[in-house]
């Protein structure tokens, strides 16, 4: 299997009602662990059925296939449809590449870093 | 000046997904140091490969079967990729694959995806010039893509090239 990391931090929210998660993903997203990892993130999703807001901190993330866009887009679809939020942090030139070119960038907002990520999350 | 000669390697894969960074780490580094792409076009080069050699596991070969990767690099002139599965139980011909990629790519082709379905319409097709599915012999589908270098956008330039121009234009 190509590595992968996962790991979720809290980030402190003015509003408990309103979760905020830093998942950061390190190393390659490919066919031989998406499902996998996936699998982390609908638990977070189910675990936070309302208003979750996640920043996805892809700084050190390498590679990503056309099923992690999917579910990135399936993500997004069930977490705005209950008043939840999803933008994209520090992507590498050929992460926002292949965002690009499937469209996804017109969905979700890619932000320079994870301060300027947070800052859009908490302030629209 | 006369094309350089064509460099032809072939690679045979078992149809493990596990296999497949290896092959992406080779198509970056074949395209970055012998076509003349720039990294962008390497990268994209690399998904490409990727999304093809997946499909041709996922859907085009039974468990324990091999693929064939063929790369065809001519300096300067195009990169080819030629992917060829031993066929499944999937009944798709090379005329579906076609007309799929041909909907696809149409301006009035409404899109409704799922988790699945980005890989050939978007990526493949989307970064390649050419892309041409024909049934392999004697089952199974073989695909090939080709990127041409010439007229492509952040091509690496030619520093002789760069310097005549600058030349003329003084």
């Amino acid at each position: 299997m190509t590595y992968v990391n996962i790991s979720v931090e809290n980030i402190e929210s003015s509003d408990k009602g309103k979760p905020i998660k830093l998942i950061k993903f390190s190393g390659q997203l490919d066919e031989s662990n998406v499902d996998e990892s996936a699998k982390k993130i609908y638990k977070l999703v189910e675990e936070n059925p309302e208003k979750l807001s996640l920043i996805f901190d892809f700084s050190d993330l390498d590679y990503m296939n056309s099923k992690s866009i999917g579910y990135l887009t399936d993500w997004y679809g069930r977490i705005t449809g209950k008043d939840g939020k999803i933008v994209i942090a520090k992507a590498k030139e050929n992460i926002r590449d292949i965002l690009d070119v499937v469209g996804l960038t017109q969905l979700i907002h890619c932000y320079p870093s994870v301060e300027e990520a947070k800052l859009a999350i908490m302030t629209k | 000046m006369a094309s350089e000669k064509p460099i032809h390697i072939t690679i045979t894969l078992p149809t493990n997904a596990y296999f497949l960074s290896g092959i992406r780490d080779f198509t970056l580094s074949l395209t970055k140091n012998l076509t003349g792409f720039n990294d962008q076009w390497a990268y994209r080069c690399q998904a490409v490969i990727d999304e093809l050699c997946n499909n041709a596991i996922e859907h085009g070969s039974l468990p324990g079967e091999e693929i064939t990767i063929m790369f065809i690099s001519v300096k300067g002139e195009y990169i080819e990729f030629i992917v060829e599965d031993k066929g499944s139980n999937e009944k798709v011909t090379s005329a579906d694959m076609n007309r799929l990629i041909s909907e696809r790519m149409s301006p009035t082709y409404e899109q409704k995806l799922g988790v699945r379905g980005r890989g050939l319409p978007q990526i493949v097709a989307g970064w390649t010039d050419e892309v041409e599915y024909t049934d392999a012999k004697p089952k199974g589908l073989r695909v090939r893509v080709r990127k041409y270098v010439k007229n492509t956008p952040g091509k690496k330039q030619n520093f002789m090239q760069d310097m005549t121009k600058n030349l003329a234009l003084k």
